[in-house]
Formats: structure tokens, sequence, C-alpha cells
């Protein structure tokens, strides 16, 4: 080897250290070791709970967010928050799924070409986005979903120093006829609340309140608590629903007027006519209204809306004997292109009834805020073709899927030279731009949000942002500051977080911000009616295009407005009405499917004025036979659970998108009118089995889903020893029905085949065998236990539950909880049509009492035995019910599956071989089997960091179940123990628990004579064991249902 | 104890036509020469065979890595065509003992044309049965936790558990098949000892023990068998038993009856004999064993076959009589599903093939008519897997929570196991029909000395 001489060697030695600092200059830091120098709150192993905001809905839930080692692990409901009160909703839940989602964007990106996006360096892309701004003077546009308070007023300045075009504020369910309503008949331009705390009567006028409405988790709460049987004998509130389908929350009503769909607000005048013949309201009303309801004379009422005039006359005297009725107004299922006029309807109904200023609740006008438009919206797409629109930002929404395909969104776009997305996860509007730069997600953000007046909430971050994202903020500021000094000087200096700061200068922040946010009362403006009120015309709805039927879109229960299909969990959990997941549906009635020959799972083509869209039918009797009802949210093209892409990059679109067959069609007020169109059905010939989770609704008499009428309920005890006994609901119960069921076939165009199904179902014959099943029930042998008696003699817990199927909704809160909490593989499409679901907790969904049907059994599905207006749906949650003799236990060969020394069954997942038998000999059916390493193949990167450290991750081949959290129990345990005292009644808090929004589960320790959960579970009418007739003693007791029967005038 | 002079195949051997001098080599000849040459027919069966237990092999090797989801369970169906097909194949491994055994004990003068074909048959059954339960299970490589070995864990087996009564009814069986089969294959070996040359001669001359044939090594070899025998009877009915518990054990309605134990055993023993019907027909044709295995024994195999259909027959009236009776709503249900609910089908290929069509037995033209008796011994074959189907899939699929219920279908790779496990059945049969004999040489040749001195003591 030659010498290496001075000059070589300094020239080496130059060359390396080059090298190595070019190398230490990436912007990339990784660590290696986590926590060399540990912070000092940190602890790992114990969770930190930060507030913050939940981003689903406008509802604004309160979160806390439970972080370990730095992760967000879990969001739970924040008990301090006076909306979600420490519950939180399936959507709620899933919301975490955003931080970690496959399809992120990990950087700005430029798109080079359809397909191709490259990286850009944050300096080039907001240098790049001020050179086209300045480009452009007075045609740029920002188009965006609510940002949130202080984001939105960020934008505005923003939109104001640069001097753009202007700022659109766009949201698919825009609640703009409700807004408007309000301005009409109060005079004040403002969203009204309604409040439903003590009311005792709620006639819902086919808004989805309990499940995708104004705020679904407050208002479960809100009437669970109306309806608290333990505390109102009498049953407390009634819930009559008004709609053309069985939705969720016309299965948890207690009467269902399947009135003509749009006919909402001639059924409110009508009620309102007969309130006011019956003595309410006072006489302005009287004067002020007399044009308007001299239309809605009862019987024209009734032939309109096709409710029988008994039952309107009845609803409306019942609604003036109400001590606190309330009306609430149509939601966006209901939104016809008379909005406005049906919703006012409902409002002055509700100002004769007497119920505004007290559940309803007008605050003042809020000029300032900047509210979404569809008018807008369509008024920017016209701006776009007429090329007024140079530089197009589009942030919080995705308007190329949620605007219809009339409306010509997606067209326009390409007219837009710079089309810039603040996207953090790929959408189909992200799919178009030419600009990508990715916002961080909710959990890695700064924000506030007022979801109502009175009531602000705060956003922190949670984690440190996983990519190399930038807040929306922030790159506002940093695109004005780069356009120049001027620019700049019109915008606050700092980042967005010294802005939010400024924002919240009036309050102390730090206490905000660890209750997340400040919680006052909502300001309500005097109001009466306007003079604009007496000449509302509420006439029948304008439907365009030609059909049979209506098109009927509804907010999907989990998708909402399409926002979260992305979000596995939500795609997985089948929808709490139909139980189908990851499809949409066509729903018809079983007259309907009769008609046409359609059997469920085979594909119609749905025509409209507007398009064309094809999916599979599922015939239901709960739903009008003039109506194919359709949920909004699927049909994406785009995004790893949202398509059948199965990753980031557009794909075959997951079913069809509804939208796609909705006229671009505006209300009287520019709102959006979902319910306006009439479709043709057509078959196709093709058959597409749907992913459907429960195939029978018929609980065949079992001890599943059990409900008692009031009257047996409040009927004096006849020394019933048998609880679940009390629990029968035979006579009184098959009168109420008979009841509800003459109501329903009353209806002028009941049909024929509903006819039939009713009066089969409910006929003579029929009820004697129904008390013949009662009657062999007598004879079953039978052990009375005590649920406590099932843990180790000394043991001081015998862990037990409750679930309270008059409180349950069936909204699957729980569902999505307990996924997120342990560990739960969500695992696809593919696998749910093979029916091998892995939630431990699912919601079973029983029609009524149901009989043995010995010879329809081989139709599989079972024919769904729903009809028009019965409403006797049970929502029965069903998880591992702990059994005290658990069939399971014996049949393992290895012991994988035992009895521990506090009751619990538990299970080892290390030791299990994989021979099923426990899942076989389990009458309850709540074992899953991990069928594939779902593990591996089911977590894509980086959703692995949001599993849980404290439960396993199950491997292939081992069965797994319902732990009843058990990793809650041990972290009660641990901080018990260091105080030296046993867990307190309260402590441990279940996940399905703690999520429910109406507090229908209940869990403690058997042993604890002052616990809940022995108090609840003692109740000698109500509480029954799930199939108590097999003596597997089970820790997990249920409380029938009520059945309050229709509302008696 | 010796056992009484026996008939049977030795009374049906034409007399005249068989020289008293030459008798014995012609038993061997015909015997020994199933063994020898190899026809192009039984390469190109044999070739498929391995082809198809080759490509089992491929689908279960897949199945293990990427788990039992590439199977077409679907919940609540958490058992299928596997479990069917080990119930199957258990149920096939009884008709060996059962004739070895117990016809043995009975002194039944028909079997011993029969019986090697059926203890070969019998050790088959377990070894391929054997394998589903480790096609079955979820982990594979973990399924040792079954046996109670001593471990530093101190964790011990469920003895609760059927499962677990499972692997020792199983391994037993096995044990005491193959020991009954090498037993009974000595003698011969040593003829066939004396016969061969080259590495056959090697094999013969290490199996066959030193077997010389003299009057103390049969006589312990007489006794060994019949001790044997007495040990291996309770196993006919234990095995079975032990099987039909790991339905009757749960509370899956459909499966938790009383019946169940009698039920199986005399099903296994149906399709036991069907297999040795279906397997021994095409065998005498092919090797024109027409001398040895005649109308007599195919008659008195049809009244058999017969007489556990009844049995059979009987056990599923029984089950629908006591489901009705029982007033328990779920099990009723169970049953009318089972009849008339989406496997309809299975339950009437069951019933007809395991209740009426075994019904033409009761005449002795049936029976005696080969081609006819072929078919209806397959027919019983088909119906046994279909009965085990039926117990197994509606009792799941319909259980007590109607909001799963459910439908399952097996799919290829089932299928593809499923006949996997035929395949490797008939090539083990076909191997073992070249390197030992298929009937029991020596048990024909005692017939024959029998026969002799009858005919000896009557010339006197």
């Amino acid at each position: 080897m030659t010498e290496i001489d001075r000059r070589d060697f300094l020239k080496l030695v130059g060359v390396g250290a080059g090298a190595a600092a070019a190398a230490g200059c990436s912007d990339h830091v990784e660590k290696l070791i986590p926590y060399v120098i540990q912070p000092e709150v940190i602890s790992p192993g114990l969770p930190i709970h930060y507030a913050s905001t939940c981003r689903e809905c406008p509802a604004g839930c309160g979160l806390h967010v439970k972080t370990l080692e730095g992760r967000p692990v879990k969001l739970e409901g924040n008990p301090e928050s006076p909306i979600n009160r420490g519950a939180l909703c399936a959507r709620g839940q899933a919301a975490i799924g955003r931080t970690y989602h496959p399809d992120r964007f990990e950087a700005p990106m430029l798109r080079k070409g359809p397909d191709q996006l490259e990286p850009i360096s944050w300096d080039a892309a907001i240098e790049l986005l001020s050179l086209e701004i300045a480009k452009a003077p007075g045609a740029v546009h920002v188009l965006g979903g609510d940002p949130g308070e202080t984001a939105g007023k960020l934008i505005d300045r923003f939109v104001r120093a640069v001097g753009a075009g202007g700022r659109t504020v766009y949201e698919p369910f825009a609640l703009e006829a409700l807004r408007e309503a309000t301005r009409n008949v109060f005079g004040v331009a403002s969203q009204p609340w309604f409040d439903l705390t003590d009311v005792d009567l709620v006639v819902d006028f086919g808004n989805e309140i309990l499940d995708t409405g104004l705020s679904p988790t407050e208002h479960q709460r809100q009437l669970a608590a109306a309806r608290d049987i333990t505390a109102r004998p009498d049953g407390g509130a009634r819930l009559v629903y008004v709609g053309p389908r069985l939705s969720q929350t016309a299965s948890n009503s207690d009467e269902w007027l399947p009135a003509k769909p749009g006919t909402e607000g001639i059924l409110a005048l009508a009620l309102a006519r007969v309130a006011i013949e019956s003595g309410a309201g006072t006489e302005a009303h009287r004067e002020l209204l007399s044009g308007v309801l001299a239309d809605a004379e009862v019987n024209t009422a009734a032939e309109r809306t096709e409710v029988s005039a008994d039952r309107i006359v009845r609803l409306g005297k019942a609604l003036v004997a109400a001590g606190n009725p309330v009306a609430i107004p149509p939601g966006v299922a209901a939104s016809t292109r008379r909005a406005i006029a049906s919703t006012a309807a409902v409002l002055i109904l509700n100002d004769v009834i007497g119920a505004v200023g007290r559940s309803v609740k007008i605050p003042p006008e809020d000029a300032f805020r900047k509210r979404a438009s569809y008018r807008d919206a369509l008024a920017l797409v016209k701006a776009i073709e007429d090329g007024k629109v140079g530089v197009l930002m589009v942030h919080d929404c995705n308007p190329v899927y949620s605007l219809p395909k009339a409306a010509g969104f997606e067209a326009a776009l390409a007219k837009v030279p710079l089309v810039v997305s603040f996207a953090s996860i790929c959408d189909e509007t992200s799919e178009l731009a030419h600009l990508i730069l990715p916002d961080h997600t909710p959990l890695e953000s700064w924000g506030d949000l007022a979801p109502r007046d009175g009531v602000r909430c705060l956003l922190q971050p949670t984690i440190r942002p996983l990519y190399d994202t930038r807040a929306l903020g922030d790159t506002l500021l940093d695109v004005a500051r780069s356009m120049g000094p001027e620019v700049a000087s019109k915008l606050p200096s700092g980042s967005f977080r010294t802005v939010i700061e400024e924002a919240w200068s009036g309050t102390e922040l730090h206490a905000a911000l660890s209750r997340g946010g400040e919680y006052g009362e909502l300001a309500t403006a005097p109001v009466e009616l306007a003079a604009a009120a007496g000449r509302l015309e509420v006439v029948e709805p304008v439907f365009s295009g030609e059909g049979d039927f209506v098109l009927l879109p509804f907010p999907h229960s989990f998708l909402y407005d399409g926002r979260s299909a992305n979000l596995p969990w939500l795609q997985e959990i089948p929808d709490p009405v139909v139980k189908v997941a990851w499809e949409p549906w066509a729903e018809i009635s079983l007259g309907t499917a009769e008609k046409l020959g359609l059997e469920f799972g085979e594909v119609v083509a749905i025509e409209t004025s507007a398009g064309r869209i094809e999916v599979a039918v599922n015939p239901r009797g709960g739903i009008r036979d003039d109506v194919v009802a359709i949920p909004i949210g699927q049909g994406h093209s785009i995004g790893t659970f949202a398509s059948r892409s199965g990753d980031g990059r557009p794909g075959e679109a997951r079913g069809a998108n509804v939208i796609d067959a909705l006229p671009a069609g505006v209300d009287e007020s520019g709102g959006r009118a979902w319910l306006a169109e009439r479709a043709r059905l057509e078959k196709t010939g093709r058959h597409q089995r749907l992913p459907l989770l429960q195939f029978s609704d018929n609980k065949r008499g079992r001890q599943l889903g059990e409900a008692i009428a009031l009257a047996d309920l409040t009927a004096p005890h006849e020394a019933h020893e048998a609880s679940a006994e009390g629990a029968r609901s035979e006579p009184q119960a098959n009168e109420v029905h008979e009841a509800s069921a003459e109501g329903a076939r009353s209806e002028p165009q009941a049909n024929e085949v509903h006819e039939a199904s009713a009066e089969g179902a409910r006929s003579e014959p029929q009820a004697n065998e129904v008390h013949e099943a009662g009657h062999h029930e007598a004879h079953e042998i039978r052990e009375e236990f005590q649920p406590s008696a099932d843990a180790d003699e000394g043991s001081p817990y015998r862990w037990g539950m409750t679930v309270d199927l008059d409180r349950c909704t069936g909204c699957a809160s729980c569902v999505a909880a307990c996924y997120v909490e342990n560990n739960i593989p969500v695992v696809g499409e593919q696998e749910i049509r093979r029916v091998r679901p892995m939630s431990w907790i699912r919601i079973e969904r029983y029609i009524g009492d149901g009989e043995p049907e010995l010879v329809t059994g081989r139709k599989h599905p079972a024919r769904n035995r729903e009809s028009l207006g019965d409403v006797d749906v049970r929502h029965s949650p069903m998880m591992c019910q702990q059994c005290g003799a658990a069939p399971c236990e014996p049949v393992c060969p290895v012991y994988a599956t035992y009895h521990n020394e506090e009751g619990l069954n538990g299970m080892v997942y290390n030791r299990c071989v994989g021979t099923r038998y426990c899942a076989v000999n389990c009458p309850y059916k709540v074992r899953r089997f991990n069928f594939y390493d779902y593990a591996l193949t089911r977590w894509p990167d980086p959703m692995r960091l949001g599993l849980t450290p404290d439960v396993t991750v199950r491997s292939q081949g081992v069965m797994e179940k319902c732990t009843f959290c058990v990793q809650r129990i041990q972290a009660a345990r641990q901080l018990a123990k260091d105080e030296g005292r046993p867990i307190g009644d309260g402590e441990v808090v279940m996940a399905c628990e703690q999520a429910c929004p109406s507090q229908a589960i209940q869990f403690g320790n058997l042993r604890d004579a002052n616990a809940g959960v022995v108090k609840k579970g003692g109740d000698p009418k109500r509480a029954y064991h799930a199939l108590h007739m097999l003596n597997t003693r089970p820790a997990l007791t249920y409380l029938a249902k009520v059945q309050r029967g229709p509302v008696e005038g | 104890m010796t056992p009484p002079p026996a008939m049977s195949v030795a009374e049906t051997l034409p007399a005249a036509a068989e020289p008293a001098d030459t008798g014995d080599s012609r038993v061997n000849r015909d015997i020994l020469g199933v063994m020898e040459g190899v026809s192009l027919g039984y390469f190109g069966l044999l070739g498929i065979l391995v082809l198809v237990v080759a490509w089992a092999a491929v689908v279960w090797t897949l199945q293990v890595y990427h788990g039992l989801g590439m199977s077409g369970y679907s919940v609540p169906i958490f058992w299928g065509v596997y479990i069917v097909t080990f119930v199957f194949w258990i149920g096939i491994a009884h008709a060996g003992t059962l004739i070895s055994a117990i016809l043995y004990l009975f002194r039944a003068k028909w079997r011993n044309a029969i019986n090697r074909g059926a203890e070969a048959m019998t050790v088959f059954a377990v070894v391929t049965a054997a394998q589903y339960i480790f096609i079955h299970a979820g982990r594979l490589w973990k399924l040792y936790f079954m046996l109670p070995y001593p471990n530093q864990r101190g964790i011990w087996v469920n003895f609760k558990s059927p499962l677990v009564w499972d692997v020792f009814a199983i391994s037993t069986y096995a044990t005491i098949s193959v020991v009954f089969l090498y037993i009974g294959l000595i003698p011969d070996l040593a003829i066939a000892r004396d016969r061969a040359t080259g590495w056959r001669k090697l094999l013969y001359g290490a199996l066959a023990l030193g077997w010389q044939g003299t009057t103390r090594q049969w006589k312990s070899h007489t006794r060994s068998v019949l001790h044997l025998s007495g040990l291996a009877t309770p196993l006919v009915l234990s095995v079975h038993s032990v099987v039909s518990w790991d339905f009757a054990m749960s509370i899956v309605p459909g499966w938790h009856a009383t019946i169940f134990a009698p039920y199986f055993v005399a099903g296994a023993i149906f399709s036991g004999m069907a297999m040795v019907l279906t397997v021994m027909i095409p065998v005498r044709r092919i090797y024109h064993l027409e001398r040895y295995i005649t109308d007599y024994h195919f008659d008195n195999m049809g009244k058999f076959l017969l007489f556990t259909s009844m049995i059979v027959s009987y056990a599923y009236i029984t089950e629908y009589f006591i489901a009705w009776y029982s007033g328990v709503e779920a099990e009723q249900s169970a049953f009318w599903l089972r009849a008339f609910g989406p496997y309809w089908f299975s339950t009437w290929v069951m019933i007809t093939c395991n209740g009426i069509i075994p019904q033409l037995l009761w005449w002795k033209k049936v029976r005696t008519h080969i081609p006819t008796l072929f078919v209806i011994a397959t027919f019983v074959n088909i119906g046994m897997w279909f009965e085990r189907y039926v117990i197994i899939i509606t009792g799941l699929s319909r259980e007590y929570d109607p909001a799963v219920w459910g439908v399952y279908t097996p799919n290829w790779v089932e299928l593809s196991l499923l006949a996997g496990g035929f395949a490797f059945f008939a090539m083990l049969f076909i191997l073992f029909l070249k390197f030992f004999p298929v009937i029991a040489i020596s048990e024909i040749k005692e017939l024959a000395i029998h026969r002799k001195a009858h005919a000896a003591e009557e010339a006197r």
C-alpha cells in the first residue's frame, strides 16, 4: 500500500467530515432508546389522561385521551364535559385511528401526475403556494368544513390579509333549514338547542337524535335519564318517532308513526291544531296561527301523511297533557326541498305546547360565526366554472365525495390551476389536489371549538406529530409571512398555539386545558312567534324524477357523512339496525321485495334523474313500501378501509355512493335537500351477499332480549320467586301489541303483505302458542342461584355486571370502546363476509318475543320480522357472561380457559392449542377465534403504535373473548393495594360501561352488598339471566326492557 | 384352549378340485400371489393416490402457515369437515377390531376370510383419523400440551375434558390395533419369509421373530390372540363411546343426548363393515380370491350391515322422538331445522343411505349379488360421513342464540384435505397388499386341516 501523504490525508478527512456533517443534517431524528432522560410526569405503565375534544361530528364531546409512554391508546369521554359527561360514542372511540392511519401523508406532497405524488419540503411548498396566491389576487378561495373557532377566525383573517376571493364553509350536514326556520318563526337566526333533561314526551320528526342527530351522546344520556324506570315508576318520558323507516332512534321509541316521507311538517301542524283545540297555546297563538292551521285539519293531514286521524288526535292531546313535551325538527334524512317549512312547523308546534324556552333553547343571534352553506358551495362551483378561481385551498372536508356529481364540483376542479389540500389522510379531494400540505390530526393539534354558545372546548396535542405535518393555522401563518411583511403584519405573529393562547387569554388556560374547556350555561334569547310564522306554507314535498319510490338517503350510524369511512372499526361494527358491515345496502320493504321478486343481497339498479347506482337490497318489514333507503357514507374510491383498494391509492369503490344519485338541488333557503328524488328500481340479475352479522331477528321466545310491559311492572307483585318469570310479558304485552298493530293497520295505505304478517304474528292462535311456550318454561328445571357465590370462598370479589336493556339503544359505543381497549383486530370485509367477527361484544337485535318458526327455517337470512308501526325492538348487548358454571371451562383439554378465584372466566392465550371446543360449547357464542394471524396482518403500520400495551395481542390459532377488562381490574387493584384497602364500588369501570352514553352497563363486585351492580341486579321483575334454562350461572344480569306502549291522549 | 373346528372357507372349497397334497401350496400361491408382481393399473392408481396425498400435504402446510382461516369456518360453526372426517375414520376403524376380536370370541365362522384386511384397515383408519386432530387444531405446534407430561410449569391436562379422554382412547386403540394386526401376521410372515428372496427375506425374517410353527409357538400365539381379543373387545365399545362424548358431554342442542354412545358405536360398526365391503370386493375381484372370500361371507356381512343399519335407524328415530318429547324448544327447533332447514339435503342423504337403502339387504339375493352389495356399501359410507356432518354442522349452526345462527359450507381446502384422507387410507392399503398377505394364510390352512381331520374321522 502506498503511503498517504499529508495532503491526501487532509483531503480524505475533509471529505469524510463533510459527508458526516451532511448525513447529520437530515431533519429526521430517530430515537433508538426512548426516555434516556425520562420526563418527570411519565412513569412507564401508568397512563396519563389529557383533556381534549372530539372532532368527529359537530356535537363537540369532551375527550380524555389516555396516553401510555407518550402515545394515545384510547379515547375516553371527559366526565366534566356537559355534552357527553364521560361517555363517548362509537365514532368518537374510533377517532384514535386518524392519528395512526396508514393513509396519512408523511410530508407535504406535490403532484407530478395522476397517482404520482412527490414529497416536497415545507419551505418549498410554502414558497410555491405564496407565489401562486400572489399571482392570483382575488381568485384565491378557501373551502372547508368547520376547523374550530379560533382556526376559523384565523382563516378569515388570512383570507382578508392575502386579498383572497373568499372563504366557503361547507358541511354536508349543515342544519341550514333549522337555522333558517328559527329565523322565520322566531326572528332569530340561530341554531336552537334541544335539551331533553326531564322531558316527558319527545316527538321526533325524523331526526336521528340517538344516532346521528344534533348531539347523539348527550341526547341519549338525557333521554335515558328521563326514562329511568327506577326513578320514574310511570316509565318517564315517551319517545314518538315520525319517519318512513324503522331507524335506530325509531327502534328505541314507544310509538312509531310511519308517515309519508317529507310530510313531517304537515303532521306537526295538525298536531299543533289539535293541541290548540285541546287548550294549549295562548290567545296570540290562535290569532297568529289561524291562517296556517286552517289548512291543517286532522283528516286532511291524515290523508296527506298516511297517519290515522285517531293517532294524530291522540298524540296531539298527549302533547297537551304532558308536563314537559318537546318536538324535534326533521334531520338530514327528512330534509326535503321544503325543509324550512316543515322545520318551522315543528318549531311552531314547540311554541304551542310551550316547549320553547324550556326544552327548546334558542340562543341569541350569532352573526359573527360563519355558518356552513350549501348554496355557497354551489356558488363556488359556479365561480370555478367561470374561471374565477386560481387557487383553491381545501381543508377539513371532502367535497369531491360529498357533493353530488350533479353539482359538477369534481369536473370544475380540473379548471383550477392550483388545488391545495390540507388533508392529513388521503381522500377523494386530496387525490385531485396539486399540492398537499398535511394538517396534524386532532390528537396532535391545538385547537378549540364552540359546539354551542356557552360551551368552549379545547384541543391539545397528546402525541408528538408522527410525521412531518403542520397545523393548518401554522401553514397559513407561514404562507402569509412568506408573502411579505405587509401581509404578515395583518396576521398574528407567533405560531397557531400562541393564537389559541391569545384567544383564550381571558381565562386560566391551564385550568381550562385540564378540564377540556370552559363550560357555561347556554344563553337563551327571549323569543316569541314572529309575524312570518303566520304566513308559513306547509305543503307536500316536491320530488324530482320519476319512479315508484322515494329515494331516502340517511346518515350511516357510524360513517356519518362519509368522513368516518376510513376508520376500520366503524366499517366493521355492523349497522345497529340492519347488521350489515363494510357495504352500503338498499332497504326496501318486504312487500316491495315480493312484488319485484327481490331477495336479500340481490343487486338492484336505482335510477334517478341525477344518476344511477347499483346496490344490493336488504328487504325489511320496518320500512314503507314507497321508499328505498340507502345509507350515506359508503362508496369511497380511496382509502385503505374506505375503499376496496387495500392501500392508500385510489381503487375500487366500496359499493355505491348514494350521493351520486342525488340532484344538486337546494331547498328554499339554499340548504341541501337530501330527500328530493324519486327512484326507479330495476333488477340487475347480479347477486352480492352483503356482509351480514345477524341472520335472524326472531328470538324464538328464548331468554334473550327480554321485555316487560309497564303494566306488569307496576302491577302488585304476585309473589313470583323466579325473577325472570316476572320478565315474561305475555298477556298485557300482547294486548299492547294488538293495539299498536291495530294502529298500524288502520292506516289507509298499509300494505297487504304487512297486514298479513302483522295479522299472523298477533292473531289468537299464535298468542296461544306463546302461552304454551311460557308453559314449557314453567317446567324447566332451573336452579336459583346467587351469582356472588361463584368465586373462591376467601375472595372478597366476585365481579359481575348488569346490562339495562331499557337504557340500551343499540348504538354500539360499547363495541367500539371494546375494540380499542382490548386490541381487538378488525378483520376486514372478506372475513366479515365469512362471518368471523372478532368483537368481544355484539349487539343483538330481536323483534318482539318471536316464536319458533318451524317452516321458514331454511331461508338464510331468515325473513325479517319487523312490521310497519311495530317498535318492539330489543337491542341486547351480548358479551362473555363470566358464568359461574361455564360450559367452556370443563371442555378445554389444557386449562387454557379456567375459573379464577374472583369468579372470572380466565383465558390463557399462551396455553390455548385451538381445539375451539370452548367456542362450540359456549351457548352465548361470545368466543372469538384467531383464524389468521390478525395481529400481524390487520394492523398496517403505523396502526400498531396505537395498541394498548396493557393487553396481550393474540396470535394465530388461539381463542379469545371478553375478559371483563381484566387490565382495568388489575390497575384498580394496584392502587387499592398501595393504599391498603379493598377495591371500592365504581373504582373499576369497564371500557364498555365507560363509553355507554345511556349508562346501560354497570360493573361491580357482587360480594359487596352495597354495590350498584347488586342493587340493580336485584330488581325482582326485570332482572333475568340470558338463557337461564341452561344453568350456566352468569355473572351478567340483564334488566328487561320496559314496554311503555303507545302514548295515551 | 384351541378354537373348536371352524367351518367356512374349508367347507366351501370345492373338495374335488383340491388334491390333498397340494392344498397348502395352493393357498400360499393364491394369497401370497397378491403380493407378487405389480401391474400398470396398480402403479397408475398408486400414482394418483400419492399425488392426491401430496396435494393435501401442500394444502395442509399452507393452512398451518396462514391459519385455519383458509378453511370454510364461519362463526358459530367452529368445528367443520375436519372433525366430521375424524369421527368418520374412527368409525371405520371399528370394523377391524370387531371382526378380529369380538367375532373371534363369538366364534363367528365367517370372519377369517376378511379379518386380516379388516385389521389392516383399522390401523390405517386410525392413522388417517389421527391426522385430522392435527389438521383441526389451531396451534398444531402446541398440541403436545394435551399430553400429561411432567413439566416445570406444573400444568396438567384437564381430565374433565372429553378431548383428553380422546387422547387416551385413540392412542390405546391405535396400540391395540397395531399389536393385533402384527400378532396375527407372524405365522404368515414366516411363510412369506420362507418363500421370499432378497430384501424381502430380510424384512420378513426380522418381522417373523423366528417363527418356526412349533406347537409351543402355536400355543402361545393362540393364547395371545385370545387374550388380546378379550382386551380389545371393550375397546371396540369404549373408543367410539368416548368419541361420541365429545359431543354428548357438550350442551349443544342435538349433541347433548344420552343415546350417543351406543348410537355412535353402532354407527361405527355399520360404517366399518361397509368399508370392509367397499375395500374387499375390488380386492377379491382383482386378485381372484373368490375361492377364499365367498358368497357365504358376503351374506353374513350383509346381515351384519342390515342389523347395524336397524340400530342406527332406531337411534335416528329416538333422537327425533326425544327432541319432541323433551319439550325443550331449542332441541325441537334444532331437529326440525336439521330435517327441513338449510341442511335438509345432508339429513335426507343420511337417512336414505343409512336407513332406507340397507333395507334391500333383507333379501338374500341382494346380499349375495356382489355388485349390488358394493353399491349399497358405498352408499352406507357416504351416508355415514353425512351422518357426522349432520350431527356436527347442523348442531352448531342452530344453537341457543338465534342472533348467531350461521351457515357453513366446506371450501376447497377442506375438500382437498378430505380427499387427501381417503387417498392416504387407500394408498396405505394398496401398499399393504403388496407387502403383507391380505388374507390370513394360517387361518385358512387351519381350517383345511380341520376339514381333513373331520373327513378322516368320518371315514373311520
